[in-house]
């Protein structure tokens, strides 16, 4: 059995949740998912239709915040209630905060920011990134079930939820939390520089490099990602010279993208570029420079004029 | 600049007390506390309190060398390192020196001694610097890492600790949401051990002119890749050392390639920072380094895994200034205590620690911390191993700037006379002030092979661009902060410096930080600084020609990531 243990706040399911979903119905059956909270009930209508198997409600008045002491001290008995073979979790920052302890509580391996699985002579490997992306490293887990393992953000497409008719069932799990055994005070919410959209979930990105010159012409590819419904993103010069916020940035200092289509516009493909974009489905390149390094990772490279290029497309893709 | 003033007011800042603070978790500061720590236990007494700052996130990430390793400190500091683990495992087997030609090379008949590396090894000084902090660590010593110190805080002219850097200011030099004020480390005495032209040591220089009645420094920049390549292509041990080509007879300089264990090659150049040639790129230098078919021979089908550079202070002996002060000594790189003939310092840095941690000791004993008393500092340097070895070679880096040959006949009637020449000091000037204008050296430049040094063409897989370079540097800054690079007055970058010099920041930087835009319009092209390129090197802070140029810690924690170098 897999559990997945759900994210949310304020009533409002964190969206990596959804993506551990998708990874679980990939891995194995039966799922079981665990909420936690004072009070659920909004958090667990979001989640009917989906292909789980049961949903697991742990209602508790000292669960009406997040504490990591309280989280701890609930999954710990969820989990030698419920026996899981596997528990899966975003791997968010409320993850990281209190996985490691629940794992080392129970004595239990896990395997963190991962952003895929494999089986491999019927033992399940996860892979997870190592020295800034440059390698991935397969690695498996060992010692007793269950073992724990946390996706990154992106590593699991929506696309591929499984839903199914009707409502799903939903068991209430009692647990016991005592008042002292929580030491945090939950302050203020952190709320992180909140980008003004996240790259990482859109599914066509057309980016811009220092090849476009002048702020200007900025607008003509703004136009293209228009027509092709697509996010605008930039390499780090256009980012540093203001040209666009900073969180439009994608590579080694700014955002790690995956998209279907990642159209690449005057950007030669420095590797710090390459590290935050190299993970695209599909990759066009549109560079008047035929050595640039960022035809070495294009599935489609167009060597010209990016204005002509761009207008041409334009043209043809618009209206 | 930002209104510190305004701040000031409404700020609370944290103030921590101890009895010593060593600016600096490199092999000089971390010698010197550990023979505090050492020497507070022979002698018993009340416990210590030693703090170690250090700018890197992790120890030793921001530390730079070769390295051959000459072990002669360390057995005094920790006589059984071999039994505690030392990351000292690669004994040197053979030492080469070879002059190259444009396409060959020509093996010297016999190793000059200062080149002999019998009994020395060759290391990872980032692992070794590692392994010293876990022992710093082990004796109670606080080693605060990501901690940069900004400011040396003063009563009256007593050095009382230093300032870290706030953290949490924006770009636009406003506080972020997360700002957190930088700590007054307090400190009875204050062992400044940042590195060559550190940036505290420069201010302390500059403001109590310890450097009166002394040679000005001189530096060089390393820059410096660590390759695995194909094993049995050259012996484990073997060092190599090289002159001439790509510098000529002109540059001060040459290559080095140590083989350390494991496939593991360490290469790379050193170069005077007092070329004349305004359009000479010493990064470009070291890419036709490894073009030379000696150098791709050994490095083809391999694959580049570091890549780093740093400035050393080669002045030698004259070069050293006066290194205590009321409450507070210099130590290591900061101090130059280095020595550029045998091409060696992590010993001397350590040593000059070890010594300088005695000095602190006797002042904490009787309670005496005046330049007076720390003046000890100085007596037990010129009785120690330091002074015999750097004396004899006063002159040796200031012969150089009459060339190669030159420097090298210094060299060799520098051992029979004990450094004697019937000039003594001979003279040295700032290698900023070597930097010849456009119009005056041109077109006699001859030295170098190539029409232009400052282009070559890459293959992306033995020779790289700067970026590319930058990234195998690890180097990350967090990009919403100032620039940690202050250049005082930009309109000189397209005035001045255009027509005489070429702008050379775009050439002696070998992380691509600097940059002319053109905006349009009729003002020329516009200096842009990537700061968050920058690793950490301070060759802009050295070789600027109008010295207007101050490298200042970004952010603690922010810098390269020399994993492994």
């Amino acid at each position: 059995m897999v559990l997945v243990i759900a994210e949310h706040w304020e009533d409002v399911l964190n969206p990596a949740t959804w993506e551990i979903v998708v990874a679980a119905q990939q891995i194995a059956q039966p799922i079981k998912l665990v909420v936690l909270g004072a009070e659920v009930p909004t958090v667990v209508k979001e989640l009917s239709g989906v292909d789980i198997d049961e949903i697991l409600i742990v209602e508790h008045e000292e669960l009406a915040a997040y504490t990591s002491d309280g989280f701890v001290e609930a999954l710990q008995q969820v989990i030698q209630q419920q026996q899981p073979d596997l528990v899966l979790l975003p791997h968010t920052y409320q993850t990281r905060d209190f996985a490691p302890r629940l794992a080392a509580r129970l004595d239990r391996t896990i395997i963190t920011d991962c952003v895929s699985f494999k089986y491999h002579e019927q033992k399940l490997v996860f892979v997870r990134p190592m020295f800034q992306g440059k390698l991935y490293a397969d690695v498996i887990a060992l010692g007793a079930m269950p073992h724990f393992a946390t996706f990154q953000r992106g590593a699991f497409s929506l696309d591929l939820l499984r839903r199914r008719d009707g409502p799903v069932t939903t068991k209430e799990v009692t647990v016991s939390i005592q008042r002292e055994f929580i030491r945090q005070q939950p302050g203020q919410r952190f709320q992180e520089a909140k980008p003004e959209i996240d790259l990482g979930q859109a599914e066509r990105i057309v980016a811009v490099g220092r090849g476009i010159k002048t702020e200007e012409n900025l607008k003509l590819v703004s136009r293209l990602a228009e027509v092709l419904k697509a996010e605008i993103a930039a390499s780090r010069p256009i980012c540093d010279a203001g040209w666009l916020p900073m969180d439009r940035q994608v590579g080694s200092s700014g955002q790690t993208v995956a998209p279907k289509l990642y159209l690449a516009v005057g950007i030669s493909g420095a590797i710090q570029h390459l590290v935050g974009m190299k993970g695209s489905k599909a990759i066009v390149a549109i560079n008047r420079d035929p050595d640039a390094p960022i035809f070495e990772v294009a599935d489609y490279g167009i060597v010209g004029d990016l204005f002509e290029v761009v207008s041409a497309l334009i043209s043809e893709l618009g209206d | 600049m930002r209104s510190l003033a305004s701040w000031e007011i409404e700020l609370k800042r944290e103030t921590l007390e101890v009895d010593v603070l060593i600016v600096g978790g490199g092999p000089a500061g971390l010698s010197a506390a550990l023979r505090l720590a050492d020497l507070q236990k022979r002698k018993g007494g009340q416990r210590l309190v030693i703090a170690v700052i250090e700018k890197a996130r992790e120890a030793g990430a921001h530390i730079l060398s070769g390295a051959v390793f000459d072990p002669s400190s360390l057995n005094d500091l920790i006589p059984d390192w071999r039994e505690r683990g030392a990351p000292v495992e690669t004994p040197v087997q053979s030492d080469k020196v070879y002059f190259l030609t444009d396409r060959g090379k020509i093996r010297f008949p016999f190793t000059p001694p200062p080149l002999k590396n019998h009994g020395n090894y060759l290391v990872s000084l980032n692992r070794f610097v590692k392994w010293l902090t876990t022992l710093a660590e082990n004796e109670g010593i606080n080693v605060f890492s990501g901690f940069a110190g900004v400011e040396v805080l003063y009563e009256e002219k007593q050095i009382v600790g230093v300032r870290t850097g706030d953290r949490g200011i924006g770009r636009d030099n406003k506080r972020k949401r997360r700002f957190e004020p930088g700590v007054d480390i307090r400190a009875k005495v204050t062992i400044l051990a940042d590195g060559a032209r550190g940036n505290l040591t420069k201010s302390l220089i500059q403001r109590l002119l310890l450097d009166e009645h002394r040679l000005p420094q001189a530096y060089s920049i390393g820059i410096k890749e660590l390759w695995e390549v194909p094993e049995n292509r050259i012996a484990e041990g073997t060092v190599v050392h090289t002159l001439g080509f790509p510098l000529g007879f002109k540059n001060f300089g040459g290559g080095f390639i140590y083989a350390l264990s494991g496939g593991q090659l360490s290469l790379g150049i050193v170069v005077g920072l007092d070329y004349r040639d305004t359009m000479f790129d010493p990064y470009v230098a070291f890419q036709q380094f490894k073009r030379h078919p000696f150098v791709s021979g050994l490095i083809a089908a391999g694959q580049m895994v570091r890549y780093g550079a740093k400035v050393l202070p080669e002045g030698g002996w004259y070069a050293i200034p006066r290194c205590y002060t009321d409450g507070a000594l210099i130590i290591g790189d900061a101090g130059g205590f280095l020595d550029s003939l045998r091409l060696k310092g992590i010993h001397l840095a350590m040593r000059s620690g070890m010594l300088a941690a005695e000095a602190a000791y006797e002042s904490l004993e009787i309670n005496d911390f005046s330049a007076a008393r720390l003046s000890r500092y100085e007596e037990l340097i010129n009785k120690s191993s330091i002074r015999r070895e750097l004396y004899p070679v006063r002159n040796v880096h200031q012969s150089f700037s009459y060339g190669l040959l030159a420097g090298l006949a210094y060299s060799g009637l520098a051992m029979v006379t004990g450094g004697w020449w019937i000039r003594d000091p001979l003279i040295g000037h700032a290698g900023h002030k070597r930097l010849a204008k456009l119009e005056s050296d041109y077109p006699r430049r001859s030295s170098l092979s190539e029409p232009l040094a400052s282009t070559v063409t890459v293959n992306r897989k033995t020779t790289f661009d700067k970026l590319t370079s930058v990234y195998y540097s690890g180097t990350q800054h967090i990009e919403d902060q100032p620039s940690h690079l202050i250049v005082h007055n930009t309109d000189i970058c397209r005035t001045d410096c255009y027509h005489e010099y070429g702008n050379p920041c775009l050439r002696f930087c070998p992380a691509s930080v600097y940059e002319l835009v053109d905006h349009g319009g009729d003002s020329g092209k516009q200096l842009k600084i990537n700061a968050s390129n920058c690793i950490h090197c301070k060759a802009c802070d050295v070789i600027d020609p109008y010295q207007i140029i101050d490298w200042i810690p970004p952010e603690g924690g922010g810098g390269p990531n020399y994993e492994g170098m």
